[in-house]
């Protein structure tokens, strides 16, 4: 029996979701009425196959008077018996899309001491944390930003937060009986993160987009997200540490050197870092993969993403291409102009390069310099070229006081020592004992004090 | 409980069960036995056997356990020697697609006939694609999804002038208009199923110009070698008894009387109707309603009415009906197919209860699309 119940609308909703559209264009939406925690109406439209129909209707009925966080249990377990239960998924993905929408719009939960976030990726890392966490006996509460997806990639289902990797974080949750909550910020992403990235690269720049999404935008989010449904603390499954000094916490590097991913923290504002743990900052990967495998979790064998999670499993050009850079062939010439050379898109280039140029001069290996994207142009020449021991630095945030810094440049580049010069307007000039090579505009200098992140600026030229 | 989905499985006609009671209680012995108790079951299986050929207009009769099981037995029965080519048409039910498909991965060559946009077969097509050669043509005699029944007589026209051996799946047709291959020209088989026809489950037969056949299964020989096993008198019984109410001399009024309620209740509803320009089944009516078919199938259900959606989702992937898309359908409109199909017991009032049922279904749905605007 399909329950009709609850079809409708509700007008001026405090959640609205929507799923569906793949290859058999089911459709569903979900609105909700809150009051309270407690979703006091749940409603559906659809116009989709029975069996996604009829798990819209369980999971609805289901839902209605559950607090938001416990309607955030419900998933693939709960439609009930069903032809197809791959269709019935896009219900569960409708009714989480409008659970995390509420979320968004400002719905919340009391503070509970118990209560610990975990950021979730669908990934091993984050599920380890999870499952640790719940071992401790607190109330974990699943949290995963959809923050891309970009159909006309070649993978898409490799970045991040991809329809799949977003049913495998929530599965991993269910499976603990954990609530999970899934917040659609696609729009605040690409104006935060992509949109700079492109015009970084279309002004010939090599932008960082990781640091850049973690500082300006992804844990500013989740620590809003996650203090706002009551968490005292939230976790995410990072290889980093975070160290207290002088009464405020520093993100320092992992234990594990292959995966220490400290510098894509390096831009996360330090008021936040109290109410964050970082579990595994102490643990290597392969006993982390380990621990997964031994406690069953499957994620313990999910892909990796190491990518820049947007660019969807393909390369930089065209990804850039689908972004609207106009990308056309040009010469790769020296720095006297003569022409050694052609390039299919300067802007595709960064300093340092020197995979895939394709181009000869004499025996000695070429590098590009600098990208000029006025005249689509690619210079190159050797490397020692690239050498400086001055960089500027702009966009300059300073969490610790430091009078001798490590310059990284490239993450698990060897650091160099030098002195921060800050000129009180924002930028910086690092100052720097030895040649730096790959200090290529847009990338961000992380600046370490031992193993600890004291500062952090982005090249400037 | 509104029963509308004849063209899966018809209910047991109470007349079919009576001539099939008698064997199933107390008369044994089995008709290979030379003995009295095998004699009468010869010649019980023998006369059932002969009320079958009669109706069908051949006396070549090999009893099957349904149409499945005829069907593979015409395609694959012709296919024992070397790789060679068949055509079949873009409208076969599984029984006849899926063997001629495993011969194709076996190395045969396999042209697929297509579709008119009234369900008909394109007989100047098909035409084109049989040669001279051929080891089978397939063409079935009414369409399963749309009841659109087929130019038989033409096709097998042709094939015989071309010498090729036809086979057609009349197990939809014997339901519900003329199947006898009386007076078709070559060399033609057909594959009937007792179930369609108010008979029992399990029982079929394939009638025709069987001889060349080679066998699915091999045993004692029964059935000229052709399906050996011990046979199935009380199934043979029920077959004969249900071919004789669909195929005998007072089908034609019912025919009749089934066709005018059909005709009703669609211009009642005025909804599309797939093959709804062409002769049709006079049970059969595939609605092309707009919404999801299976979903309006399910809602009908829970409204006590049975009727059978025209395509469905197989794990998460959608499975519009082949025979739909091949009279040019899109997708969506394929996805939207409910077949309601009547047969003898239907009455006046399943119709209204249908047309009911189905107005308060559209209603929820249009609701529920709505819902998402």
């Amino acid at each position: 029996m399909i329950d009709l119940a609850r079809v409708g609308a509700i007008s001026d909703p405090d959640g609205d979701g929507r799923a569906g559209g793949g290859a058999c264009d089911d459709r569903i939406r979900v609105t909700l009425r809150l009051a309270g925690e407690r979703l006091a109406e749940v409603r559906f439209g659809a116009d989709a196959c029975a069996s996604a129909t009829a798990a819209m209707a369980r999971l609805a009925a289901l839902a209605e008077g559950r607090t938001l966080l416990d309607a955030a249990r419900l998933g693939r377990a709960d439609v009930g018996d069903v032809d197809s239960p791959a269709c019935a998924l896009t219900a569960v993905d409708a009714l989480h899309a409008a659970l995390g929408d509420a979320v968004v719009r400002g719905a919340g939960a009391a503070p509970d001491a118990t209560r610990v976030g975990v950021a979730m990726s669908g990934g091993v890392d984050s599920a380890l944390v999870l499952a640790e966490a719940v071992d401790e006996g607190r109330a974990a509460l699943g949290l995963t930003l959809r923050l891309w997806i970009d159909p006309a990639a070649p993978a898409p289902e490799r970045a991040c937060c991809a329809p799949d990797s977003v049913r495998r974080a929530r599965d991993l949750c269910h499976a603990l009986g954990v609530p999970h909550l899934m917040l659609d910020l696609r729009e605040p992403f690409r104006a935060a993160v992509v949109d700079p990235f492109v015009a970084g690269y279309a002004a010939g720049e090599t932008p960082n987009p990781c640091a850049t999404c973690n500082g300006a935008f992804r844990f500013d989010a989740l620590d809003g997200v996650a203090t706002r449904l009551g968490c005292t603390e939230w976790r995410t499954g990072h290889y980093a540490r975070l160290v207290e000094r002088d009464g405020r916490f520093l993100v320092a590097r992992g234990a594990d050197p292959l995966k220490d991913q400290s510098a894509m923290l390096a831009l996360v504002d330090p008021g936040i870092l109290g109410r964050v743990r970082l579990p595994l900052g102490d643990r290597v990967k392969a006993a982390v993969v380990g621990d997964a495998r031994g406690r069953g979790l499957a994620a313990a064998d999910a892909p990796e993403s190491q990518e820049v999670c947007f660019l969807g499993g393909g390369a930089l050009a065209p990804f850039l291409a689908r972004q609207g850079v106009a990308l056309g062939a040009g010469p790769i010439v020296d720095e006297e102009g003569a022409v050694l050379g052609a390039h299919a898109g300067a802007v595709a280039y960064t300093p340092g390069q020197r995979r895939g140029l394709g181009v000869s001069r004499g025996t000695e290996p070429l590098h590009v310099l600098r990208v000029e994207p006025a005249t689509n142009t690619v210079v190159v020449g050797r490397l020692s070229r690239l050498g400086r021991r001055a960089v500027p630095l702009r966009d300059v945030v300073v969490h610790a006081p430091a009078e001798r810094v490590e310059a990284c440049f490239r993450v698990r580049a060897e650091p160099i020592p030098g002195v921060l010069e800050p000129d009180g307007r924002g930028g910086a000039v690092v100052r720097l004992v030895r040649d730096a090579y790959q200090a290529a505009p847009g990338q961000v200098c992380v600046l370490y004090d031992g193993d600890c992140v004291v500062a952090a600026g982005v090249v400037a030229g | 409980m509104i029963y509308l989905d004849h063209a899966a499985t018809a209910p047991p006609d109470p007349r079919v069960a009576d001539a099939m009671l008698p064997h199933l209680t107390g008369r044994v012995g089995n008709p290979s036995e030379p003995h009295a108790a095998g004699r009468r079951a010869r010649a019980d299986l023998e006369a059932a056997r002969a009320g079958i050929g009669a109706l069908l207009g051949h006396e070549r009769v090999v009893l099957t356990s349904g149409g499945t099981e005829a069907d593979n037995l015409a395609v694959l029965g012709r296919a024992a020697g070397a790789p060679g080519r068949m055509v079949i048409s873009a409208l076969e039910h599984p029984a006849v697609l899926r063997p001629a498909e495993a011969l194709a991965a076996r190395g045969w060559e396999l042209a697929v006939a297509p579709v008119l946009a009234d369900g008909r077969i394109d007989v100047a097509a098909l035409a084109e694609l049989v040669r001279s050669g051929d080891a089978l043509c397939c063409a079935m005699g009414a369409s399963n999804i749309t009841g659109v029944v087929q130019p038989i007589a033409a096709i097998a026209e042709l094939c015989a002038e071309r010498g090729v051996p036809l086979h057609v799946d009349h197990v939809q047709t014997a339901a519900g208009a003329d199947a006898s291959i009386a007076g078709l020209p070559g060399c033609v088989t057909i594959a009937v199923a007792a179930h369609k026809l108010g008979g029992p489950r399990g029982v079929g037969a394939l009638v025709g110009a069987v001889d060349g056949l080679a066998p699915l299964a091999y045993g004692g020989g029964q059935e000229a070698g052709l399906r050996p096993g011990t046979e199935d008198v009380v199934g043979a019984v029920g077959l004969a008894a249900a071919l004789a109410l669909r195929q005998g001399p007072a089908a034609g009024d019912e025919r009749a009387r089934r066709a005018a309620l059909r005709d009703a209740l669609e211009a009642r509803l005025g909804l599309p109707v797939a093959g709804g320009s062409a002769p049709r089944l006079p049970g059969h009516l595939l609605l092309l309603t707009g919404f999801r078919g299976d979903t309006a199938v399910r809602l009908l259900d829970d409204r006590g009415v049975c009727v059978a959606a025209g395509s469905a989702c197989a794990s998460g992937e959608p499975a519009p009906e082949p025979a739909l898309l091949a009279m040019g359908l899109d997708a969506a409109a394929a996805r939207g197919a409910v077949r309601v199909t009547l047969g003898p017991e239907t009455t006046q009032a399943d119709i209204d209860g249908f047309a009911d049922a189905w107005a308060a279904v559209a209603a929820d749905l249009a609701r529920a699309r709505e819902a998402l605007a």
